[in-house]
């Protein structure tokens, strides 16, 4: 009986690793196309301040009529756009967070289903190819930690972003970059590589 | 780009003819002529915007390197601001003006073509009022619209290019010795965001477009 309960839980925590890699790049790839949104945004909140302070009036181009209005509404045109884009993007990070959290708990449930049956040495234990299932429940949890956390803190930081804050949008960009955390994604990359022997297994 | 008429789905209040000759012709030809120059207006101003914005990014790289970060990410923010370098910023700030100068100088040609468009559709309005009287014709050339119609898209059209045209040029003039960086910035957005082409001129070219079976309806 152990034998075989040891087995499935072995095969899913093999899938949970497999679709984390998959879910590591779909993230990766997501979060590049927002932190050049965030850039864009940025840009965009630098040319209306600019516009603020410049009174178009008192310039060379104050023979053009309407030329505040207009400029300012193409402005909040391309920002409103590119706010739709941002929102969409957090959509795929929510995904990769709920797939990871799935994946996660589905393991977790398994290991408890088969806890009478599964003692203390047979958790513990690990071999040349495979780390032992209590390191590798760790660092799934890790993984699901990592990207909980991660989403919720992007989430807020552009979450009801409107055209018309100005003095919010300002700060995105900073907030946004205090979010990058290389040693997270440091640690899940070394623990793929770690288990990637495990996951090629049979 | 006309469409070959054969495939395009008939609508109802359409003459169903082969083929378009005439006044409608003209017409139709008119209207693809402001889409391919509108196209070409759309890509000359991209390239003028890089332009601009090398203009600028080697004014401001005269004082401060890291503040504004413009637009397009500029490839040239090289952030030296040694004298020796005083020399080569000039020659290149000069060629950079003639670049920009030459990109106003092909938009001028374009809108002048624009405004001959306008002249075409009041010649097809005068000739429509002779051969029909001040009543004009009966039944619409394409779709729906009278023929005068034409002639007002391609007036509103034409000005809201011109209105633009004249301000990019006011811009050429300005840009590269403006000291103060947030009317710089505002010269660029100006160039970019193209404040007089709104989206009712959009629209206005998209209906034209879809009147004169360029555009699937």
């Amino acid at each position: 009986m152990s034998k075989s309960s040891l087995f499935s839980l072995n095969q899913v925590l093999k899938k949970c690793f497999q679709n984390l890699e998959n879910n590591q790049k779909v993230w990766n790839s997501a979060l590049g196309e927002c932190t050049s949104l965030v850039g864009s945004l940025g840009n965009l909140v630098d040319q209306l301040r600019a516009l603020e302070k410049v009174k178009i009036v008192n310039t060379p181009l104050h023979t053009f009529p309407d030329l505040q209005e207009r400029l300012n509404f193409k402005l909040l045109q391309a920002l409103d756009i590119v706010l739709v884009k941002l929102a969409d993007k957090l959509c795929s990070l929510q995904q990769v967070r709920d797939a990871v959290s799935n994946q996660v708990s589905g393991a977790f449930q398994l290991y408890e289903h088969n806890i009478d049956t599964l003692d203390l040495a047979t958790c513990t234990q690990r071999s040349a190819i495979a780390p032992s299932i209590a390191d590798m429940l760790e660092w799934l949890k890790d993984a699901e930690r990592y990207y909980r956390q991660q989403f919720l803190r992007r989430k807020n930081v552009l979450q009801a972003l409107r055209p018309e804050d100005l003095y919010l949008l300002e700060a995105v960009p900073k907030r946004w970059e205090s979010l990058e955390s290389p040693s997270g994604e440091e640690r899940l990359s070394e623990t793929l590589f770690t288990v990637s022997f495990f996951m090629e297994s049979q | 780009t006309s469409k070959d008429l054969k495939s395009e789905t008939t609508t109802p209040g359409r003459k169903s003819q082969s083929v378009v000759t005439g006044s409608a012709r003209k017409v139709k030809d008119n209207a693809a002529d402001w889409h391919n120059l509108i196209l070409k207006w759309d890509r000359l101003n991209d390239e003028g915007s890089t332009i601009a914005n090398n203009i600028v990014n080697l004014g401001l790289n005269k004082d401060s390197h890291e503040k504004m970060q413009v637009m397009m990410e500029s490839r040239d923010t090289s952030s030296t601001s040694v004298p020796e370098n005083a020399i080569r910023n000039s020659s290149e700030l000069e060629e950079m003006c003639d670049n920009l100068l030459s990109v106003v100088d092909k938009m001028t040609h374009i809108v002048s073509k624009m405004q001959k468009l306008v002249s075409s559709e009041k010649g097809i309005i005068d000739l429509e009022t002779f051969q029909y009287g001040t009543g004009g014709r009966q039944s619409p050339l394409f779709q729906t619209w009278p023929t005068s119609q034409f002639a007002d898209v391609s007036s509103k059209l034409y000005e809201a290019y011109n209105q633009e045209l004249t301000l990019k040029r006011d811009i050429l003039q300005e840009l590269a010795h403006t000291t103060n960086p947030d009317l710089s910035m505002v010269y660029l957005s100006c160039w970019l965001y193209q404040p007089y082409v709104d989206d009712s001129a959009k629209l206005l070219l998209e209906s034209l477009l879809l009147e004169t079976g360029h555009r699937p309806v």
